[in-house]
């Protein structure tokens, strides 16, 4: 199997990789994703401009934000080499949904920015990040801008990325102390895209809980304001009065008609809120 | 001295790394992969092939001494790496243990996995804490065996890690490695300072030859509506122009109407990197009566590898509000070819969602007055693009989920 040719670039810098861009071509970064599509001939760039090696290999924090570079692994997040940025608790939230991603020899590649960009509806960081509410940096020909995770996926492998423009950086708040956070990926077979996701972020003292529903090929399915799903309030035993009427609602709403696929998603998204407060170890990411 | 002499092959570039331990500079084709350049070029033949899309395994080596998929790592990506193939692990102790407990619980049987299974193993005795054997067989799960039931692998794996811990051997944690995709270093020389050059452009191919069967039973249907703040009657009328309507589809073309009722075009899709064109022929019933249509037509993309039929089922409908109206889609669609085995319908009704929420917008511009949008077409545009995309995107993602 051979992928139809294309000319190579391996710029160093995010402007280099950018001026690149700006004369047409496909962005690599693991591979992970675009190689089958090459492999498989399903996608033909005449040229591809592989920014593994670029300067998007960075973790940072600003202020009480983790700035992660594109091109971090998920093994990366895994091994917690990001732990010193993200602090502690982040860190093993994230690494939870990191090792759950397909296997190791594909974390080792695969990057968060491309899982992001290739905005599969049942990729993990798609769907986890959304629950986290994450925003991305863009890097455009003239600048850089900004989106909420909700306005960068546009739809079923679609983004807000113009052909011309790079992610940059996955910008991810530091969830508040009092929070619990579940993430529960249900799938056959071990490593592979799931089924149903379901993502939780629960904080009990502000009375807040944002849930995710995901892998419904669309754009994760956001629950910002689920006080709905706890019968009005998120108090200190939300996990008891989980009412999973609104939830089901909000999937016919969504135009999922199917009331198995409905009361799967259903069902693991309650599991990600039982993991949320801590009722249930739960196999997060397998 | 028989070794054929290998031509350099068009648009090779130069790549300097390291194979097993060995310097090696050679010139590749950037649709090189890893696999191909050790097993064609070096000869290294123990990485084996499977799947070539990262799902089976097989084809697992060490990048910068991490495990990585040789299939979907370009060689021409990998200057300044360190490969190590199965051929590189003769001397390495982990490996040596592991292929004597190979051996000792019949861990193979044909041996195509092997080389790959033994890379993962080596990794996951370097890094597991202890022989947990929920955690060996997570580790391994990215390694396909068809021959052993795994049960021998699993305990051979084990008993390595238990052993190694029981001699106080700690396993490691990777936190001195630095962030990003392993075997990616930069400043290897290609594609860097080098003047832009304009992307090689695909050569124009000729059209295919589809036939349009008016009675087929669609494999898949969805149905889909939008309104419009136009009078029905008038909604209707406009869809009777082919071209005018075509010009509302985004990425469609009309290239004739050999015949009244029949159009022939195509559309341009872009999803994420797939970027394909399918042309096709269409046929197209109206009924003035009912406010109904039916439009039924044939594509296959330009390679030939697919081809699909379609239908579009359309009615016209007055709105909730005077001098409004809703338009009624019931789209059916059957895939053949090696394409067909694949179905993931809900990925098609999301694209098909936007795509009519894009062709109501500029139709609605259009019935408004407003000028037609730069660029667009076709009529049949469901039926192709729909069974177009359908086959496309689940092929790849069944082929990538190993569904
Ligand atoms: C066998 C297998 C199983 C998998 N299982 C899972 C799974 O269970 N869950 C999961 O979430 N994922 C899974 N994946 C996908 C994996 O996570 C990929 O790593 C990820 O989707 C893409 O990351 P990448 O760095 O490899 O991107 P690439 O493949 O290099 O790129 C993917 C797309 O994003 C674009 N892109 C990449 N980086 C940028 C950037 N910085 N700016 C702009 N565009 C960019 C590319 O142009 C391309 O269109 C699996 C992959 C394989 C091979
Ligand atoms: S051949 Fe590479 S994973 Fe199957
Ligand atoms: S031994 Fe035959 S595939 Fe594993």
């Amino acid at each position: 199997m051979k992928p139809a040719p294309f000319a190579l670039e391996r710029p160093r810098t995010t402007a280099d990789a950018l001026a690149f861009l700006a004369a047409g071509g496909r962005v690599m970064a693991g591979g992970q994703s675009l190689g089958p599509m090459l492999n498989l001939r399903l996608a033909a760039p005449g040229r591809v401009v592989d920014v593994s090696a670029a300067d998007l290999r960075t973790a940072a924090r600003e202020g009480e934000t983790l700035v992660l570079g594109a091109c971090v692994t998920h093994a990366d997040i895994e091994d917690g080499r990001i732990a010193q940025a993200a602090g502690p608790v982040l860190a093993a939230l994230l690494a939870r949904v990191a090792g759950g991603i397909a296997y190791r020899a594909v974390r080792n590649r695969g990057t968060i920015g491309g899982s992001l960009c290739h905005a599969d509806p049942a990729a993990d960081w798609v769907n986890a990040l959304s629950a986290l509410d994450a925003s991305v940096e863009i890097a455009t020909p003239s600048g850089s801008r900004r989106l909420p995770l909700g306005d960068f996926l546009t739809g079923a492998l679609a983004t807000a990325l113009g052909p011309d423009e790079l992610l940059a950086a996955v910008r991810i708040p530091q969830p508040a102390a009092t929070a619990g956070f579940g993430y529960v990926k249900h799938c056959r077979k071990v490593g592979e895209f799931a089924h149903a996701i379901g993502a939780a972020l629960i904080d009990p003292a502000r009375g807040a809980a944002r849930l995710v529903m995901g892998a419904l090929e669309r754009p994760p399915l956001l629950i910002a304001d689920a006080r709905a799903l706890f019968g009005g309030a998120v108090d200190a035993d939300f996990a008891a009065r989980f009412d999973p009427e609104p939830a089901d609602a909000a999937l016919q709403a969504a135009g999922i008609a199917d009331p198995v696929s409905r009361h799967v998603h259903v069902e693991v998204l309650r599991r990600a809120v039982m993991q949320a407060a801590g009722l249930q170890a739960g196999r997060a990411a397998a | 001295m028989n070794a054929p002499l290998r031509q350099v092959p068009e648009g090779a570039v130069a790549v300097a790394l390291t194979v097993n331990g060995r310097p090696v500079a050679a010139q590749v084709e950037p649709r090189t992969h890893l696999a191909d350049f050790v097993r064609e070029d070096l000869n290294l033949t123990g990485t084996h092939l499977g799947c070539e899309h990262g799902v089976c395994g097989a084809c697992t080596v060490l990048l910068d001494g991490e495990p990585a998929r040789a299939c979907l790592a370009f060689a021409a990506t990998c200057g300044g790496a360190c490969v190590t193939t199965i051929e590189g692990l003769d001397g390495d102790e982990v490996a040596g243990e592991l292929r004597a407990a190979f051996n000792r619980e019949h861990a193979l049987q044909c041996g195509f996995c092997t080389p790959g299974m033994l890379v993962s193993a080596r990794d996951l005795v370097l890094r597991l804490p202890e022989a947990d054997e929920r955690r060996v067989r997570l580790g391994l799960s990215g390694n396909l065996c068809r021959c052993t039931g795994y049960v021998g692998i699993v305990r051979a794996v084990m008993s390595v890690i238990a052993d190694r811990r029981a001699r106080g051997i700690a396993p490691q944690d990777g936190a001195a490695r630095a962030l990003g995709p392993v075997g990616a270093h930069a400043g290897d020389g290609v594609g860097e300072g080098k003047a832009v050059s304009a992307p090689p452009t695909a050569a124009a191919l000729p059209p295919v030859a589809v036939e349009v069967v008016e009675d087929f039973i669609p494999a898949h249907t969805f149905a889909q509506s939008f309104s419009l703040a136009q009078p029905p009657d008038a909604v209707f009328a406009a869809f009777a122009d082919v071209r005018a309507v075509a010009a509302c589809l985004p990425g469609a073309f009309v290239e004739a109407e050999p015949a009244p009722g029949t159009v022939a075009g195509g559309l341009k899709v872009q999803i994420g990197p797939v970027a394909a064109t399918f042309r096709g022929q269409a046929r197209i019933t109206r009924d003035p009566a009912t406010r109904t249509g039916r439009i039924v037509g044939a594509g296959a993309d330009v390679g030939g590898r697919s081809s699909t039929q379609g239908e579009v089922r359309y009615r016209v409908r007055p709105g909730q509000d005077p001098g409004s109206a809703v338009v009624e889609l019931t789209v059916g669609y059957t895939l053949k070819g090696p394409l067909a085995q694949f179905g993931r319908p809900g990925l098609v009704r999301d694209i098909a969602g936007r795509l009519t929420a894009l062709f109501a917008a500029n139709l609605e511009a259009r019935l408004a007055g407003a000028p037609a949008p730069a660029a667009a077409p076709p009529l049949n545009p469901f039926a192709l693009a729909l069974g177009a995309l359908a086959a496309r995107l689940a092929r790849w993602r069944a082929r990538l989920t190993g569904g």
